[in-house]
């Protein structure tokens, strides 16, 4: 018994907290769900910060109820891959560009002031090729906020509120794979996120269904899909009826896809590809 | 010999030919671009945009600032003439027109994104493209403010416009939602890591010399006589003459001089990917932005 105890407290005291930060409501689930999936699996704590509203990304749908119906879906997805809560920062979808940075940066400073977590997944701003630049803006503040949120001299008045500095320790870039040379390691200089790709086999079905459950912007790309070949005298089979079922088999094709683009050349079935920095490279190559 | 077969692999890597592309089934082109000059310039367009107009496509220019800095006539006479000549050479590759948006040449860094991707949103709605062609944001190093404003809001407006929850006022106008599945993006292949084409488009000697002339008709950046002359006096010290400069005057001898240019970086293209002629580009084909869907939807989607 007392061993028992004794492991459940050494599993207590070693849990990680993660904060995820997301753009848009998918990004997250399509580029890092199982590997956020396995960390919770493994004790971990797993909370979400989404910047955006997703109030576009519909099919025939008004923006606020997009943006209400993908907000209660994004909740629903989270829960799926264990993460505990959601914090929707409520900025409208693809207008990030006329957002001050040093806003949207301060604002994911304040959680990791608040949540001081161990472990930070965010959209990897050096990705090139990717059309959607709200993951562009906030990757960018977000990868700030992390620098920041460990300078004390970084908004003062959270201090007096009782919010500390916080060095968040591993970092996860994460991208859906548009960049040709997404693989190509950087320098080896102090701080250089590296290449990782991780093996995502035992989660999968939960990033799946996690993937599923954004149904408003599932229905939107399918029937965007079906247009687009409609308008071009072609057809799908799949979607000829898109209803329930075949969205989700479209998500089914695309999220296992991803995954096997992600383990190429590694020793994985599925995989998710990252940079990663983590707590090695803090510490410059000249000191260690 | 370690050092000899790497002297031999390492040109052979570098050189390695990218894949032919194809022009996209489809017949409306609109090239966005910041300035009056960037459709035929060095490194990208006139050549593609005349291969367009040979397949039959309809092509318009929307060239986003004024071009008040470029030449030597001063703010308002520049943007006069160089809007004259941009139009003097889009005729020359075939084009059906050119929308001039105006905003303050090399002053677009501070200018709102959505304003400037607003406008272009309603011109692909409008024209409904199948091709656009523009510059590339991820291109590395471009010192122009310009260049970097109108790639980043030309990477947006193209997909966007298929969202009718953006600017849904447009659908009053009785414009539709419409996603601009074909891409072009060009930027300077020699700036450091640069730009990263992964399709070169293969051209004819006519296409190119539509190009030669579409470059030279912008006289007020291109071909200045002060160029002629100096190579000429540097021809003279060194006592050498250019049979073709003889009986030229020295703004000929610039146009013939531009002429060539053309004529060289397109065969240096061509050369570097297996053919006479070629531009090289960044291509987004119709469902690259789903890379985990486009094999599946290639391979099951029917007639």
């Amino acid at each position: 018994m007392m061993i028992v105890l004794f492991l459940l407290f050494v599993s207590i005291a070693s849990a990680k907290n993660v904060l995820v930060v997301t753009a848009d409501a998918s990004d997250f689930i399509l580029a890092a769900g199982g590997s956020i999936s396995a960390m919770v699996a493994g004790g971990d704590r797993a909370i979400l910060v989404r910047v955006t509203n997703d109030d576009k990304d519909s099919w025939r749908l008004p923006p606020e109820e997009t943006a209400s119906r993908t907000k209660a879906e994004v909740e629903q997805a989270a829960k799926i891959l264990g993460i505990t809560q959601v914090h929707s920062l409520g900025y409208r979808a693809d207008e990030l560009g006329g957002v001050s940075p040093t806003e949207i940066r301060d604002r994911i400073l304040f959680y990791i002031r608040l949540l001081k977590p161990d472990v930070l997944f965010i959209p990897n701003p050096y990705a090139e090729y990717d059309e959607v630049l709200d993951r562009f803006y906030t990757g960018l503040a977000a990868e700030e906020a992390r620098q920041a949120a460990a300078l004390p001299n970084f908004q003062l008045p959270f201090a007096k509120a009782g919010l500390q500095p916080h060095v968040t320790r591993e970092l996860y870039y994460y991208a859906q794979p548009f960049d040709p040379r997404r693989r190509e390691a950087e320098s080896t200089a102090t701080f250089t996120p590296q290449p990782k790709v991780v093996g995502i086999a035992p989660t999968f079905d939960k990033k799946l269904r996690a993937a599923q459950a954004l149904k408003t912007i599932n229905y939107s790309m399918a029937m965007r899909i079906r247009r687009r070949l409609e308008d071009t005298g072609r057809k799908l089979p799949l979607l000829e009826t898109a209803d329930d079922a075949a969205v989700n088999k479209l998500v089914e094709i695309n999220v296992r896809k991803l995954a096997e683009i992600a383990a190429r050349d590694s020793p994985y079935k599925q995989a998710e590809e990252f940079m990663y920095a983590g707590p090695e490279f803090q510490v410059p190559q000249k000191l260690r | 010999m370690k050092i000899l077969l790497l002297a031999l692999i390492i040109p052979a890597l570098a050189a390695a030919p990218l894949p032919l592309g194809k022009i996209p089934p489809g017949h409306i082109l609109l090239v966005i671009e910041p300035h009056h000059d960037d459709h035929t310039t060095d490194y990208g367009m006139g050549g593609l945009i005349a291969r367009f107009t040979d397949a039959g496509y309809e092509s318009w220019y929307a060239r986003a600032s004024n071009d008040e800095k470029d030449g030597a006539s001063g703010y308002p006479l520049n943007d006069m003439i160089n809007l004259r000549e941009s139009e003097a050479a889009t005729r020359i590759l075939g084009m059906k027109g050119v929308y001039s948006l105006n905003w303050r040449n090399d002053y677009m860094d501070p200018i709102p994104l959505q304003e400037l991707r607003a406008q272009l949103i309603l011109l692909i709605r409008k024209h409904r493209p199948d091709v656009v062609l523009s510059h590339d944001p991820w291109g590395h190093y471009d010192r122009n403010p310009d260049h970097r404003k109108i790639a980043r809001a030309v990477a947006e407006a193209v997909w966007m416009a298929g969202l009718p929850n953006v600017h849904p006022e447009h659908l009053a106008l009785g414009l539709e939602p419409y996603r601009v599945p074909y891409l072009f993006l060009k930027a300077r292949v020699d700036y450091g890591r640069g730009h990263h084409p992964n399709v070169a488009m293969e051209l004819t000697k006519s296409q190119v010399e539509r190009k030669q002339k579409a470059y030279v008709t912008h006289l007020n950046v291109y071909a200045h006589p002060s160029m002629a002359r100096n190579i000429r006096q540097q021809l003279q010290a060194e006592k050498l003459t250019v049979p073709e400069f003889e009986g030229k005057t020295d703004e000929e001898a610039a146009v013939l001089i531009e002429e060539w240019y053309m004529d060289w970086i397109s065969r240096k293209r061509g050369a570097e990917n297996g053919v006479r002629y070629a531009e090289v580009y960044w291509y987004r084909d119709e469902f690259d932005y789903l890379p985990g869907l486009k094999d599946y939807i290639s391979t099951n989607a029917v007639k």
